[in-house]
């Protein structure tokens, strides 16, 4: 069974995070920025993303960009604890802009990442046939 | 002496001149009447740096002539008419331009000020967002590992009751950052209905102590009143940094700068308001207009200016969401034209139909 991606800088969120996903029944990797993450979906496919945009070596918004590039179509969630706000910085906006569906703002219950987990995976487009 | 002398001209500055006018008057000596023409305009300069105003300087004049005639009654008109003139004039010459150096002062002090406080606004919302970000990624994991910790507690025990605590508390400091950040781009950014014409008369008349004598500045709305949505200190430090950088560039010649507001709609657009600088000075090729907006890109000698001024201009219109363009040909002119979203006003949408029109055909709104 593929797994579920996640990408996080931050340890003790990422870890959480990935609990919380294993007990939802998935099985999860989990890696700390854009760069890891591109080089385990160069090994394996994984069934989803869920990403934060704001880290170091490589942020969410050029990872995003980097999968699109190459024809993306395993299903994004987006998670930030950055909001609109007057300073550049990239946030869940910036990653919607990028067409990435499904936003989770930081700090979220698990039941809305229940409610996201499922709804990236109905948008999903068929994993199999399709690049 | 009536009080108002005594407060503003001080009392040596008076005795000065009049020591100085009856030296330039009575010198044998054309070194002792030069030193005395040089005192004069250094009593100028003086006179300013007390705030003296001009009309003063007249009075001080009139007050040293009638010290004069009363010491030397017997001294002709004929003879000295010329020698009283001359320390006048050049106390007056001094006076005006260091009196225009303090206006531009003035005008440039209070365009930083501004600049200086909308960086520092700013600097408050970019912290306040970083500090967001870091605290919901913390309160992210007390909240997160709180609800994996119920799984682990019996339901309905005291535990589960804490953890419901936790998450509580975790609420109210998410609501928190909510509002300091939404705060904090308030305080940033506080944009409100104003009304363009009538801020933009009243910028004008700061900006023209600021410019040279010789240069008109013209203001010729053709509307009497156009809303948009800004902060009036952003509007004020657009007007301002234009109107000065069209100052600089009109260098020897007399000149003039216009500043004109009319409303625009762009066939199948939002109707806009559209703000021109225009002025004759010595325009600037191609390779100017192209860098015209990049930080700290200037044309003018150093120390003369940051080259801050269009950039921050540019920044500006663009946090306004319009438009900014230039058109410039070497030897003739540039203008400067900036669109802004307009707002329409209850009871004043149908304004597009400007009451008056004289501009030339050239210049009229396109056709809507």
């Amino acid at each position: 069974m593929s797994k579920i991606l996640i990408v996080d800088d931050d340890e003790i969120f990422r870890t959480m995070m990935a609990e919380m996903v294993r007990r939802e029944g998935y099985e999860i990797e989990a890696v700390s920025n854009g760069q890891e993450a591109l080089e385990y979906i160069q090994r394996e496919r994984p069934l989803l993303i869920i990403t934060d945009i704001l880290m170091p070596e490589m942020d969410g918004i050029e990872f995003i960009m980097k999968l699109n590039q190459d024809g993306n179509n395993i299903p994004i969630i987006a998670v930030s604890g950055g909001r609109r706000s007057i300073s550049l910085e990239f946030n869940l906006e910036s990653a919607a802009l990028m067409g990435v569906q499904t936003t989770l703002p930081k700090p979220f219950t698990r039941e809305a990442l229940r409610a996201a987990i499922d709804q990236a995976l109905e948008h999903s487009p068929p994993s199999s046939g399709l690049r | 002496m009536n009080d108002s002398t005594d407060s503003n001209a001080p009392q040596d500055l008076s005795d000065r001149y009049a020591e100085l006018l009856q030296c330039a008057v009575l010198a044998k000596d054309p070194l002792a009447s030069e030193a005395a023409l040089a005192e004069a305009a250094d009593l100028g300069r003086r006179l300013v740096a007390h705030e003296v105003p001009l009309e003063e300087v007249g009075e001080l004049h009139h007050e040293a002539l009638i010290r004069l005639a009363s010491a030397h009654p017997d001294l002709p008109l004929s003879q000295i008419a010329g020698l009283i003139t001359a320390p006048l004039m050049e106390a007056y010459m001094a006076y005006s331009l260091a009196l225009r150096e303090q206006l531009e002062r003035r005008a440039e002090a209070i365009v930083n000020a501004r600049l200086e406080q909308s960086r520092r606004l700013e600097a408050i919302g970019t912290l306040a967002a970083g500090i967001a970000h870091d605290f919901n990624n913390i309160l992210g994991a007390i909240l997160g590992f709180s609800e994996l910790l119920s799984d682990e507690l019996p339901p309905a025990s005291a535990g589960q009751q804490h953890l419901e605590f936790i998450q509580q508390a975790s609420f109210r400091a998410r609501d928190l950052i909510a509002r300091m950040l939404t705060f904090a781009r308030e305080m940033a950014d506080d944009p409100t209905e104003i009304e363009l014409v009538a801020l933009i008369r009243e910028t004008l008349d700061l900006v023209r102590v600021s410019l040279p004598h010789d240069v008109q500045l013209d203001f010729e709305p053709l509307v009497s009143e156009a809303w948009v949505l800004a902060e009036p200190s952003q509007i004020q430090q657009i007007v301002m940094n234009l109107c000065i950088n069209a100052g600089a560039a009109i260098s020897s010649t007399p000149g003039r700068i216009q500043v004109g507001v009319r409303l625009h709609t762009p066939a199948g657009l939002a109707p806009l308001v559209r703000l021109t600088v225009e002025d004759d000075g010595e325009g600037m090729n191609q390779e100017v207009q192209e860098r015209v907006f990049d930080p700290f890109f200037t044309t003018k000698e150093p120390g003369k200016g940051s080259g801050l001024g269009l950039s921050v201009v540019h920044g500006l219109v663009g946090k306004l969401r319009g438009s900014i363009s230039v058109s410039s040909e070497p030897g003739s002119g540039t203008r400067f034209t900036i669109d802004l979203p307009r707002l329409q006003q209850e009871g004043k949408a149908s304004e597009d139909a400007p009451p008056i029109r004289h501009t030339p055909p050239s210049q009229q709104e396109t056709p809507e």
